[in-house]
């Protein structure tokens, strides 16, 4: 055997070390082991709260960043230009009225009643029971009418061949892909990855629907706007100070 | 009970064949547990025939449902049945020619997909195994 | 019913030969520009779509110019035997059975266009298997497929002598469903809510005039193609109808893009787009211009009504090809037009970074090579069919056409 260490000393090492790693970086890491079991469920709605006026340039740059690295997108070899991905861009706005300049985070903005996935010919396109918006990549055909469809230009279209995925985020030439709210960790009772890089009140994720939650009082609380309220798709992603 | 004469028959090839069955080979993980005298998959049977099945139920599951557990899951398919290059102490690609989920594919000609999306290698520090 | 099978009786249809040296060498041309679709499909779904001019605010590029060209062509193109099933003339009862095939054959050529551009064409059998009927593209699946269901029907109707009774029921049905294909069609474009550039049902009938108007000059063009490379005669009974009817349907095109425009610079929030097809500086502006209003348009009808080029058969046919460019033009304009301006994002907010800008496209070899391929197989298609099954009369000379006809 090309392995000196004996299997049933391996687990007993690394699980004392990791045993060891959970105990000092204490709550946080500990719950990261619950797996979803059971199929996800309209009870909560999952939604996010960005607030402008806490945000700083740098904030939004580290969020990218951290999709980025998260999932794996941005350092395809050839694509150019318009043809890279972008699962969450940083843009710079300026009120028409008042003059205001903000700077935000836009990406997928995971609709109550999402033009994509009505639109999508295989229902690839879909939205999960906890309202998170998500391409099926093992259904979609890659015609791209969902891109059409979006009024946030959040979808890319993968243009070239990937190799060295992130292991819990297959992509692959030809199918089309978006901000999955880092589903793959939420279901496992995390954060998505741009929330925990930001760390602050600035962006706050959450269950929508549970009283409890700091998303459900802080929208309570304060005011806040959906991007292109006017088509009434009511998204769970949410701006404050814009 | 054929699972012996098979092990039996793998065996004698990892003799006969050195090299060669590097490659061939049930991948390292499955192999120190076969090793260790366990079994992963109850009936071998069961998992020859009903692994697409099984598979594509499970990315279903995942995919539309959330539900993430261990079972049939295709990261662990990789973890278990990849083999490492001893030379580089890099992994092959599964589905690579000669590798676990290429070598049955190529004798009944079905090519697979999944690995245009899907890690070919078990990632850095991946412990899934279960 | 008016007709009996005696008005059949005195029509005789007849395959063409199909054995000259002109003959092999169509054939080979075509043969070819469908080996570079080929070719060039391969290369772009063997590399990804890097290798082309789309990308993700383009997400439509060439291919579905051709595509959706062809497809609206090709409803356009049953019209003739939808005329004669329909009003019951007889005059165009001769020219049905051409109808049915170059519909089939333009739908075909549009479909295999649309499929090779899929970012995952091996997985057509998703999109056969798997719809949502909440999506119009789900539906027009559909449509296509029963639309090569009715027309094949239809045509076997019209062929067999003893079913020939039920060929109008039939042809009606076909007619409907054309319509709503094309309705679908357009859909396609006008539910996208998203995007005002599209968002109007009013896409819904300009596609359905836009079919009839390019269906039109394709059918033409073959016809008068056949009939002069087969030496059959070809009278000016029937050529003149069609010159009337092409004259009509180039002007209510025209009709509807003056109505979808001068709509869309009435309503406040689309003002950017009108000012994108009006201002000077974008190539869609040219295009539409030059392209789509005085070359694939003005052009064309004044071939059509103008004295001096009334008599001829070449103007007819000249004014059928700058119709069909034109109209490639027009599906340009509005296809990758339409994509070409940045969404409106925020209806009160000026985005100053992060995402806008007018998109230039340019389109690469590969993409165009497929979409002429998709011409090409229509055409081939057309061309072996009426070698080996009777579509053409022997004679569409004006005694044939009309039995009434005095000089
Ligand atoms: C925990 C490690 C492990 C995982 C995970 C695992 N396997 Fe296995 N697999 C084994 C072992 C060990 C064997 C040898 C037979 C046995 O133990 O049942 C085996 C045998 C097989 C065989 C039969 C091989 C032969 O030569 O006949 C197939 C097929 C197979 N596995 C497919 C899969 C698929 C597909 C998956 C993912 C759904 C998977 N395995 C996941 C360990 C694993
Ligand atoms: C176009 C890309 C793509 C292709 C091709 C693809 N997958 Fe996936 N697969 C995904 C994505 C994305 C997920 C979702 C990952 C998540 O949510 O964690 C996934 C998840 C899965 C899962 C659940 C997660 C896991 O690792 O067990 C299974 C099982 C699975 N796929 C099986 C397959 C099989 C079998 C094939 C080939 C027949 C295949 N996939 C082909 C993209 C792809
Ligand atoms: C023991 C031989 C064997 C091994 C090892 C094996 N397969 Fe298979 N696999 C088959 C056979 C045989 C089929 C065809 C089954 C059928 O058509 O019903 C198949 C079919 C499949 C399919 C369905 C393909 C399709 O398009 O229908 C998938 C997915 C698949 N295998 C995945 C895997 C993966 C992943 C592995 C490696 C973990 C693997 N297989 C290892 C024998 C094997």
């Amino acid at each position: 055997m090309h392995n000196k260490l004996n299997r049933r000393d391996f687990i007993k090492t690394t699980s004392i070390t990791s045993l060891s790693v959970a105990t000092i970086a204490s709550g946080i890491t500990l719950t990261t082991f619950a797996q979803r079991k059971n199929p996800v469920t309209n009870a909560k709605r999952w939604g996010m709260l960005v607030d402008t006026n806490k945000l700083t340039e740098t904030d939004i740059d580290s969020m990218v960043d951290a999709c980025q690295k998260e999932q794996g997108w941005g350092g395809e070899k050839y694509s150019i230009g318009n043809q890279k991905p972008t699962w969450i861009r940083k843009l710079k706005v300026k009120d028409k009225a008042t003059g205001k300049i903000s700077n935000l985070p836009l990406m997928c903005q995971h609709c109550e009643h999402p033009p994509c996935v009505d639109v999508c010919p295989t229902n690839a396109s879909m939205r999960r029971e906890d309202g998170i918006v998500l391409v099926d990549k093992h259904l979609c055909i890659g015609c791209r009418y969902c891109m059409m469809a979006c009024p946030y230009d959040a979808r890319s279209f993968v243009h070239e061949n990937l190799t060295e995925q992130k292991e819990h985020m297959p992509r692959g030439k030809g199918t089309v892909e978006s901000c999955t709210l880092c589903v793959h960790k939420v279901d496992n009772g995390e954060q998505p990855a741009c929330v925990v890089r930001v760390n602050s009140e600035a962006v706050i994720f959450g269950d929508l629907y549970d009283p409890n939650s700091k998303i459900n009082q802080t929208l309570k609380k304060i005011q806040s706007t959906q991007i292109r309220a006017d088509l009434n798709l009511n998204t769970g992603v949410r701006y404050s100070g814009i | 009970m054929y699972h012996w004469p098979i092990i039996f028959l793998n065996l004698l090839l990892a003799t006969t064949l050195a090299y060669a069955t590097e490659q061939t080979s049930l991948g390292d993980e499955a192999r120190m547990i076969q090793a260790s005298g366990k079994k992963h998959h109850g009936s071998e049977s069961l998992i020859r025939k009903m692994h697409p099945e099984f598979l594509l139920h499970k990315r279903d599951r995942t995919s539309r449902e959330g539900v993430r557990t261990k079972k049939h899951s295709l990261k662990n398919c990789v973890y278990c049945h990849a083999n490492k290059d001893k030379k580089t102490n890099q992994y092959y690609s599964v589905n690579k020619s000669g590798q676990f989920c290429s070598v049955c594919h190529q004798k009944v000609s079905v090519s697979i997909d999944c690995f245009a999306c899907h890690r070919n290698t078990p990632s850095k520090g991946a412990n899934n195994a279960q | 019913m008016a007709f009996d099978s005696g008005d059949f009786m005195n029509i005789r249809y007849q395959q063409i030969q199909g054995n000259s040296l002109g003959f092999y060498t169509l054939i080979a041309g075509l043969g070819v520009f469908i080996l570079a679709a080929l070719g060039a499909f391969y290369y772009m779904e063997y590399q990804g779509h890097w290798v082309t001019g789309m990308n993700n605010r383009i997400v439509w590029g060439m291919p579905h110019v051709f595509a959706l060209f062809l497809i609206v062509a090709a409803s356009g193109a049953l019209n003739v035997a939808s005329i004669a099933s329909i009003f019951n003339k007889k005059i165009y009862q001769s020219l049905s059975r051409l109808s049915g095939l170059v519909a089939l054959a333009l739908l075909a050529g549009g479909l295999m266009v649309l499929v090779l551009d899929l970012g995952r064409p091996d997985r057509l059998i998703v999109a056969m298997t798997k719809y949502n009927f909440k999506s119009i593209f789900a539906w027009n699946i559909i449509l296509y497929n029963g639309f090569f269901v009715i027309v094949g029907v239809y045509l076997w109707m019209m062929f067999e002598r003893r079913m020939n009774k039920f060929s109008t029921k039939v042809g009606l049905i076909a007619f409907s469903w054309r319509l709503i294909l094309t309705t679908g069609t357009g859909s396609i474009f006008g539910l996208l809510v998203a995007r005002h550039t599209y968002d109007a049902m009013i896409m819904a009938p300009q596609f359905i005039v836009m079919s009839f108007s390019f269906g039109l000059a394709f059918y033409l063009l073959i016809l008068m193609a056949s009939y002069k490379w087969t030496n059959r005669e070809l009278g000016d009974v029937i050529i003149n109808r069609l010159r009337s009817l092409l004259g009509v349907f180039v002007a209510a095109v025209l009709y509807f893009v003056a109505v979808f425009h001068i709509g869309n610079i009435y309503l406040a929030e689309n003002n950017n787009v009108a000012t994108l097809l009006f201002s000077t500086d974008s190539i869609y502006t040219n295009l539409f211009w030059y392209g789509q209003i005085i070359l694939g348009s003005i052009v064309p009808l004044a071939l059509i009504y103008h004295p001096v080029f009334k008599q001829s058969n070449s103007m007819l046919g000249l004014a059928s090809v700058l119709v069909i460019v034109g109209g490639l033009v027009q599906m340009y304009v509005l296809i990758i037009g339409g994509q070409a301006y940045p969404l409106e994002i925020f209806l009160d907010k000026e985005i100053l970074e992060g995402y806008g800008g007018v998109i230039v496209y340019t389109p690469s070899l590969a993409e165009t090579t497929l979409g002429v391929g998709g011409v090409a197989l229509a055409l081939i298609a057309i061309v072996f069919l009426l070698k080996f099954l009777p579509f053409l009369p022997e004679s569409l000379s004006n005694k044939v056409a009309d039995p009434h006809y005095k000089r």
